[in-house]
């Protein structure tokens, strides 16, 4: 019997009218994403390939590794270009440094504001936005609209029961949406591969769990306009009311949570810590220039003078990164403290929308969540130890300044010098996250599609039982 | 006798929320090959008397049974012996007359049908075969009834429950309507329909259940209106309520 009616709901959807605009508008979306998906990230990969190239030959001029600046850069990769989350919004690029704090800059965003502008167009938009509103569509006269048009009583006529009948809407409109998305999905998946943009096995899954969150995402759309045709009588009343939890869930909740967490849970802003480091630094910097001072006044001027320089620049150098060290590693990591307090405020209070839940589900899976900057500063932190310790092996001093003194008479042809081998400096590799991790990051969001599908579904059967289908 | 009867009502009565007596203590029966009539005006508890017997609503007090299955006791063995044609029927717009046909049949039990048996039935009921596989969306009222007649025929139940089904129906499909009735009265169907119709429940109905007001005025066979005016009758017992 079930067989029956979701056959029946599924040929009912596929065969109107609104099906086929919705299936023509998300098959243009959906190509679409992939499509400027492939192209942005080819471009910003020429972009990532040209600026490691720029760095490299710029290195390759010096002849003293003093002089080095070296920079890295973040690989882009090909999900978050489907899955933005915060992807563009991260910096690109860190000036890499013996010693000290490093930082991001160079989004894709602040290069590239026009950018910015159309940054909704990713995959994810096309589902979270786009397909929960096709779901409203399908959804939002289910049981009413039936009644409105006399068939309910017909099919009621017959041996069906209640649950049979809502079950067969529900699998039966689920499987009308996925039509649209997945047929599109994999004309895209194509041309990921026709463009010949690597992914591995493990992107492929994650693509695969996105899509699959995708379902259980416009699955709670359905199963709440199906609840709400079965509460109100009238079907262009049921569909003012699925327009409006669309709007909350999709534009009203997850901004409003985050204003909300902004004021239960406050954070100081950059600016403010900034300005607390310059201070420090430059309270830093008398110390030291006192210190330098006093070295100075009891200084004699031999030969050994060069060498017991350096050897004193060198020690207070380490006793103050030592103390900026700490200071800042304070102050960053209050700061983050209270960020990330605040952070779990927004998500906690946005979980309230089904939208939300979708987003952080798979910008987790896409490893495009809010952690992935602290992520790929961890990743870049710990290079900096190993381009610290190289530095220290090419003999480049803590930091400060250098005495070099040369006799100048006895400079030789063999003496010139010569340039540095870039090829020596180890490599920054960032390691890419494998699906077991990302998805152990996601499985609380998609717990939480999973309840909302079965408790919405519930209140939409326990509804329709009561339900007067004359 | 009662154990014979397909489709039966024992002191049926209803009383909605609201607190109107729809109807009150009825009770009728109809036989293999019967086609009874129940007979009334607005309000008269007609189509809640039909509504019981679908299970959409629960009486307040009495028994209802289709093929001696208490509809509210069982409703999902009870309908297995009955189908119904409500007297607006609108069907999916986006199916063709067979796929509905299709579609209801098949919820009916029936699983096995061709192409052939759906074009049979539509024909039975008098459809242009043009119809046939066209979408519902531009059928008029006439049309769409005649593909709820083929539902209600193609399940091949023993009981059939019609609520004023040829009103709005012009004289001629009318015509035909009755005829496909008379022909299901020929298989041995028990069918029970409302009407305000006065002149076609006398040409039709084996029995006519005299209905007004939630009360079953009369109950008349064929044979005892032989020799009467329906007309005089009807509006005598209702008049002879009225002044009672
Ligand atoms: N859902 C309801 N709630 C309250 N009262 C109702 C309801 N449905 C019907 N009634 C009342 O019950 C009485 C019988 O109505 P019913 O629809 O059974 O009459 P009917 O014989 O089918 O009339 P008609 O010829 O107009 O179709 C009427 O007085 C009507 O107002
Ligand atoms: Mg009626």
């Amino acid at each position: 019997m079930l067989r029956i009616l979701v056959e029946k709901e599924l040929r009912d959807i596929l065969y109107s009218t609104k099906f086929s605009i919705t299936f023509g508008a998300s098959a243009l979306l959906v190509m679409l994403s992939f499509y400027v998906g492939i192209r942005n990230y080819q471009e910003s990969m020429r972009e990532y390939e040209s600026a490691k190239s720029v760095n490299v030959s710029t290195m390759a001029t010096l002849t003293d590794w003093n002089g080095v600046q070296h920079k890295v850069f973040r690989e882009p990769e090909p999900l978050q270009v489907l899955v933005n989350g915060v992807a563009n919004d991260v910096g690109r690029t860190t000036d890499m440094r013996v010693r000290g704090e490093l930082s991001l800059f160079n989004s894709r965003y602040s290069v590239d504001p026009l950018f910015a502008v159309f940054r909704f167009l990713d995959l994810n938009f096309v589902i979270a936005i786009v397909f929960s509103l096709f779901a409203i569509l399908f959804g939002y006269d289910a049981i009413n609209g039936e009644k409105e048009s006399g068939t309910l009583k017909l099919v009621f006529s017959n041996a069906v029961s209640r649950a049979d009948f809502i079950l067969g809407k529900l699998f039966g409109s689920i499987l009308a949406l996925i039509v649209p998305l997945i047929v599109p999905f994999l004309v895209g998946c194509l041309m990921v591969i026709g463009f010949g943009v690597p992914i591995s096995a493990d992107e492929w899954i994650k693509l695969l769990l996105i899509i699959l969150s995708g379902f259980l995402y416009f699955g709670a759309f359905l199963a709440v306009s199906i609840f709400i045709s079965a509460v109100v009588s009238k079907s262009s009343v049921s569909f003012l009311f699925s327009l409006v939890v669309w709007i909350f869930s999709v534009l009203i909740i997850p901004k409003t949570s985050i204003l909300v967490a902004s004021q239960i849970a406050k954070v100081p802003n950059v600016d403010a810590v900034d300005a607390q480091k310059r201070k420090f630094l430059n309270q830093q910097l008398a110390g030291r220039q006192q210190k330098m001072q006093q070295f100075m006044q009891s200084a004699t001027f031999d030969e050994g003078f060069s060498n017991r320089f350096n050897a004193f620049n060198d020690s207070i150098s380490k006793i103050y990164e030592k103390e900026r060290e700490t200071f800042f590693q304070r102050l960053n990591e209050d700061w983050r403290n209270k960020k990330e307090w605040q952070e779990r405020w927004a998500f906690r209070l946005s979980r309230i929308s089904p939208t939300a839940i979708y987003q952080i589900a798979s910008s987790n899976l896409a490893g495009t969540d809010v952690a992935l900057k602290q992520r790929y500063l961890e990743a870049v932190n710990k290079y900096q130890e190993q381009f610290g310790e190289f530095m220290m092996k090419k003999g480049v001093s803590m930091g400060g300044m250098r005495v070099v003194i040369r006799s100048s008479g006895q400079q030789t042809q063999e003496e010139q010098p010569k340039p540095i081998n870039v090829s020596e400096l180890p490599q920054f590799v960032e390691t890419r996250e494998n699906v077991a991790a990302a998805f152990s990051r996601a499985v609380p969001d998609l717990g939480f599609l999973v309840v909302l599908n079965i408790v919405l579904f519930a209140a939409g059967f326990v509804a329709f039982l009561k339900f007067d289908v004359r | 006798m009662e154990q014979h009867a397909t489709i039966s009502a024992e002191g049926l009565t209803k009383i909605y929320e609201d607190g109107v007596c729809a109807l009150d203590h009825v009770s009728f029966a109809v036989k293999p090959g019967e086609i009874f009539c129940l007979l009334g005006g607005n309000g008269a508890g007609k189509t809640t008397a039909i509504n019981i017997f679908l299970g959409f609503i629960p009486p307040s007090q009495g028994v209802a049974k289709i093929h001696n299955v208490d509809i509210h006791r069982d409703p999902l063995e009870a309908k297995k012996y009955v189908s119904y044609l409500s007297d607006v029927v609108m069907l999916y717009p986006n199916f063709t007359a067979r796929q509905n046909l299709d579609f209801f049949a098949r919820l009916g039990g029936k699983h096995a049908l061709t192409r052939d048996d759906y074009y049979t039935a539509l024909r039975r009921v008098g459809l242009q075969e043009k119809a046939f596989e066209q979408k519902l969306k531009g059928f008029s009222k006439g049309m769409r009834q005649k593909v709820g007649l083929a539902i209600a025929i193609i399940k091949e139940s023993p009981a059939i429950i019609l609520d004023e089904p040829t009103s709005g129906l012009d004289p001629k499909a009318a015509n035909e309507f009755q005829t496909t009735l008379l022909g299901l009265r020929a298989q041995g169907k028990a069918i029970l329909m409302s009407t305000h119709d006065i002149f076609r429940a006398k040409e039709i109905a084996d029995t006519v259940g005299i209905m007004n007001e939630g009360k079953m005025l009369a109950i008349k066979s064929r044979k005892e209106l032989e020799h009467e005016d329906l007309e005089q009758l009807y509006l005598n017992y209702i008049h002879g309520k009225v002044a009672a």
